[in-house]
C-alpha cells in the first residue's frame, strides 16, 4: 500500500512540475523582459526622471558667473573693475584661546571685543563676524593664523576713480546687473554668459576643467583727465555761481565721440546705496530738457542760410519789439538796435532778428530744418535714459503760431544739453551732424571691435555752416560773449539765457537756464562744449557760463595739445595738424 | 587486457579534478584580485589626479582674482586727484597756456603720411611638428636630413 502511495506521489509531482517550471520561466521571462525595457526603451520622461534622481545623488550642478568686463577710458585707465571682498565666519569650537583670538579679530575688524568674544564662545557650530571686509583685512587675517576661522569671497563691482563720470559708467547693483550708464547700457556685453558646471561626487570622476568666460572689456571715449578738469571746473562754476545744477560737454565735433559728460549734483557709484533721491541716478547731460535760449538762434540762421531764406548780408529793421502771432516778442534789452545784419543779430543776440529770420523762412522750411538738426527725437547715444526733448510742430494740439515764432529763439521747445551740442557740433563739422557715443571699443580677448563713427545726416551744407561759423566767431570776439575768448585761438560760440517755464505755463521769475555753446579751433574744430548751469545767481548767461567757458579752455588747450593758432597754422602750411585727441 | 597507464592513473586519481578545480579557483581568484589591486592602484592614482587638478583650479581662480584685485588697487593709487597732490607735494605747479611752447620745426610735417615696410616673409623649412608619431618620425628624419646636408654642405666648401 506503501509503495502504491509513493508512486502516486511521484506520479503527482512528475505532473505538477512542468506546470510550475512553465510558470516560473513565463514569470522569470516577464521580470526579464521588463528589466530589459527599463534598461532599453524608457519613454523620455520616465528615463530623464531616473537620470535626475541617479544625478542627484552623486552629481550637482555649480553655477559660475563670468567675471564682468572691465570698462577703461580712452587711454586704457581703469574705470571700472572687479574685486573681491570677503565675509568673515569662525566655528567657536575649534578656538582653544578664545580671549586672545577675541582680542585679535576685535582689533583687525574694528569691532567691540566683547561681543567678539561672545560670539567665539556660543554654542553655534558657525558664527558671521563681519559681512563683508576689503582684501586688506583679509590679509591681516590671514597673518593672524586662527584656526577656524573662514573667508568667503563676495564678488563686488568697484569704480577706483570715484565719483568721476559716475553718470556715464551707471553702478552694478547687489544682483551683479548693471544700471544707468554703460553698465546699464551694455550689461549684456559687459556681464558675460553664466556657465554651469558639473561637480561629481564620485571620487574617480575627473574634473571638468572650466574657463569661466569673461565679459566683453569696454573701452570709453571719454578721457578721464579731460573728464577731471570739466567736473571741477563745473564744481567751481557751481560754487561761484550758486547755481543749483549744472552740465559740461566736450566732444569731438569730427566723429561725435564724448570726450567729457561732467553733471553736478553727482554720486559715488562705490556707494550708490546711499542715495535715496533715485532722481540723482539720473544723467541730466541726456534725460534732463529744458528751453535753450539764444543759443538756438544759430540754429535758426543756419537753417535759414541752408534755405537760401537769407544770405550772410540780409538786413532787417530792429524796432526793439515784434508784434507776431498774437504776441510781442521784444529783445532781452527791451531796446530797438535798427538797421542791422546777420552777424550783429547773433552778436547781440537780438529776439526780434531771430523772430524775423524764422518768418522769412516759412514754417514749412523751419520745422523741416529743425527735424533735420534733429530736436524732438533722441540722438541714440549708448546710454540708458536718453529723452527725446519736445518739439510741438503744426497740428500738434499744444502747438500755435506763436510757438513757431518762439523756438525761434529757443523758447517754447525744450531740447537736452546733448541734443543742443549735437546739433552745433554740426556746424563745427562742415553741416555734417554726427552721432555722439560714449564706446570706442570692445575687447573680447584677442579680438577688438571699434564703434565706427556715424553720422546723423547732414541738415546744412558746409557754405552755410562756414558763415554761421564765422557769424559765432564774430559773436566770441565782439559780442556779449566775449568774456569766452582766449587770446591766441579763435573760438566759436554763442550764450544762451533762459527762463524756466512753470507748471501753469508762466515763467518762474529772477531765475534762469544759462548756456555756452562753443568750439574751437573755429576753422579746424577739434572740440566741441556745452556749459549750462541753472538758477545761478546772476541772470545773464553771459556774465555766468562764459567766463567757465574760458576757464575750462585755457586748460583744456594744453590737456589736447592745440597749440595757438599761429602755431597752427604755421604746422598747416607744412602740411601737418596737431589733433591732440589722437595723443 | 592489461589498462593503459592513461584508463590507470584516470581510475586512481578521483581526486585529481577536484585538485584541478580547486587550483583553476585559486588560479581565478589571484587573477581576479591582481586585476582588482590594478583597478583600484588606477583609480586612486586618478581621484588623485582629480584632487590636485581641483587644487589647481581653485590656485587659478584665486590668483586671477587677486590680479583683479591688485589692478583695482593700483587703479586707486593713479587716481588725478592723488596724482595731482602727489605732484603737488613733489613742488610740480600747472602750466599755463602762455607757458607752454609748441616747436615748429622746418619742414617736419607730422600729419605725414606712415609708411610700414612689411616685413620679408621666412620660408618654413621644416614642416610643423604635429605631435603623433608619424610627425616625430618626421621630425626626426627631417634632422637626420639637415645634419646630412650641413656636413655634405662643409664638405663641398
Amino acid at each position: 500500500m506503501q509503495a502504491t502511495g509513493t508512486l502516486n506521489q511521484q506520479e503527482t509531482i512528475r505532473r505538477r512540475l512542468p506546470v510550475i517550471i512553465a510558470f516560473l520561466v513565463v514569470v522569470s521571462s516577464v521580470m526579464i523582459l521588463r528589466l530589459a525595457s527599463f534598461q532599453l526603451a524608457l519613454p523620455p520622461e520616465v528615463q530623464s526622471y531616473l537620470e535626475s534622481l541617479r544625478d542627484a545623488g552623486y552629481r550637482r550642478t555649480l553655477e559660475l558667473a563670468a567675471d564682468r568686463g572691465v570698462v577703461y577710458d580712452r587711454n586704457g585707465e581703469p574705470m571700472a573693475v572687479n574685486t573681491l571682498d570677503y565675509m568673515v565666519g569662525i566655528s567657536p569650537n575649534l578656538i582653544s584661546e578664545p580671549r586672545r583670538t577675541a582680542q585679535q579679530l576685535a582689533s583687525a575688524l574694528g569691532l567691540n571685543e566683547l561681543e567678539v568674544f561672545e560670539s567665539i564662545t556660543s554654542d553655534e557650530p558657525w558664527v558671521q563676524l563681519a559681512a563683508r571686509v576689503p582684501a586688506s583685512v583679509r590679509q591681516q587675517l590671514n597673518q593672524m593664523d586662527i584656526v577656524g576661522l573662514t573667508m568667503t569671497p563676495i564678488p563686488r563691482r568697484s569704480y577706483p576713480q570715484g565719483p568721476l563720470a559716475a553718470h556715464i559708467i551707471g553702478f552694478v547693483g547687489g544682483d551683479l546687473r548693471g544700471y544707468y550708464g554703460v553698465e546699464g547700457y551694455y550689461q549684456d556685453q559687459l556681464a558675460g554668459q553664466i556657465r554651469e558646471r558639473e561637480i561629481s561626487r564620485i571620487p574617480f570622476d575627473l574634473p571638468e576643467i572650466t574657463q569661466i568666460g569673461h565679459g566683453r572689456d569696454v573701452v570709453l571715449t571719454i578721457d578721464r583727465d579731460i573728464q577731471f578738469l570739466a567736473e571741477s571746473e563745473l564744481l567751481r562754476a557751481i560754487q561761484e555761481s550758486g547755481a543749483t545744477q549744472g552740465t559740461i560737454l566736450i566732444m569731438n565735433p569730427r566723429d561725435g565721440e564724448i570726450l567729457a559728460m561732467a553733471n553736478y549734483p553727482t554720486f559715488d557709484p562705490n556707494a550708490y546705496f546711499n542715495i535715496t533721491d533715485e532722481n540723482a541716478l539720473r544723467n541730466p547731460a541726456v534725460s534732463d530738457q529744458y528751453e535753450p535760449g539764444s543759443v538756438m538762434k544759430v540754429i535758426t540762421v543756419a537753417a535759414a542760410l541752408d534755405r537760401n531764406a537769407i544770405t550772410p548780408d540780409w538786413t532787417y529793421n530792429d524796432q526793439g519789439a515784434l508784434n507776431i502771432a498774437g504776441i510781442t516778442v521784444r529783445n532781452w534789452n527791451r531796446q530797438a538796435a535798427g538797421v542791422v545784419d546777420v552777424t550783429r543779430m547773433l552778436v547781440d543776440s537780438l529776439n526780434v532778428g531771430a523772430a524775423s529770420v524764422a518768418q522769412q523762412m516759412g514754417r514749412e522750411a523751419f520745422y523741416q530744418e529743425f527735424d533735420d538738426f534733429g530736436f524732438g527725437r533722441t540722438t541714440g547715444i549708448d546710454l540708458e535714459g536718453e529723452a527725446s526733448g519736445a518739439m510741438p510742430v503744426p497740428g500738434d494740439p499744444t502747438w500755435s503760431e506763436a510757438n513757431f515764432i518762439t523756438s525761434s529763439f529757443g523758447q517754447g521747445i525744450a531740447v537736452t544739453p546733448l541734443q543742443m551740442l549735437t546739433a552745433v557740433s554740426a556746424i563745427a563739422n562742415d553741416g555734417l551732424m554726427m552721432q555722439p557715443h560714449v564706446v570706442r571699443q570692445f575687447i573680447n580677448g584677442d579680438e577688438v571691435i571699434n564703434a565706427q563713427p556715424s553720422a546723423l545726416g547732414r541738415p546744412i551744407s558746409a557754405e552755410a555752416a562756414d558763415a554761421v561759423t564765422q557769424m559765432m566767431v564774430a559773436v566770441v570776439n565782439s559780442g556779449l560773449d566775449n568774456a569766452a575768448s582766449l587770446p591766441g585761438y579763435t573760438i566759436a560760440g554763442k550764450t544762451g539765457t533762459a527762463e524756466i517755464p512753470t507748471a501753469i505755463g508762466t515763467y518762474e521769475a529772477n531765475a534762469s537756464i544759462t548756456t555756452f555753446v562753443g568750439f574751437l579751433p573755429a576753422d579746424d574744430p577739434q572740440v566741441a562744449i556745452l556749459i549750462k548751469l541753472d538758477r545761478p545767481r546772476d541772470y545773464w548767461a553771459s556774465q555766468v557760463t562764459a567766463p567757465v567757458f574760458r576757464r575750462l579752455v585755457e586748460r583744456l588747450v594744453i590737456l589736447m595739445e592745440i597749440p595757438t593758432d599761429d602755431i597752427r597754422l604755421l604746422l598747416a602750411s607744412q602740411g601737418g595738424s596737431v589733433n591732440g585727441i589722437q595723443r | 587486457m592489461a589498462e593503459s597507464w592513461i584508463q590507470h592513473a584516470l581510475r586512481r586519481t578521483g581526486w585529481r579534478p577536484q585538485r584541478q578545480v580547486a587550483s583553476l579557483t585559486v588560479l581565478g581568484m589571484i587573477v581576479a584580485v591582481f586585476v582588482g589591486a590594478l583597478y583600484l592602484s588606477q583609480a586612486s592614482s586618478t581621484s588623485t589626479l582629480g584632487r590636485q587638478l581641483n587644487e589647481l583650479i581653485e590656485e587659478r581662480d584665486r590668483i586671477q582674482q587677486e590680479n583683479e584685485a591688485l589692478r583695482a588697487e593700483i587703479a586707486g593709487y593713479r587716481t588725478v586727484e592723488r596724482l595731482l597732490r602727489r605732484a603737488q607735494e613733489l613742488g610740480f605747479v600747472q602750466a599755463a597756456a602762455n607757458q607752454i611752447q609748441y616747436l615748429v620745426v622746418d619742414g617736419y610735417n607730422p600729419g605725414r603720411a606712415v609708411t610700414v615696410v612689411e616685413l620679408q616673409a621666412v620660408e618654413n623649412v621644416l614642416p610643423d611638428y604635429d605631435e603623433s608619431f608619424v610627425g616625430w618620425v618626421q621630425q626626426g628624419w627631417d634632422w637626420l636630413t639637415e645634419q646630412v646636408e650641413s656636413f655634405t654642405n662643409q664638405g663641398a666648401g
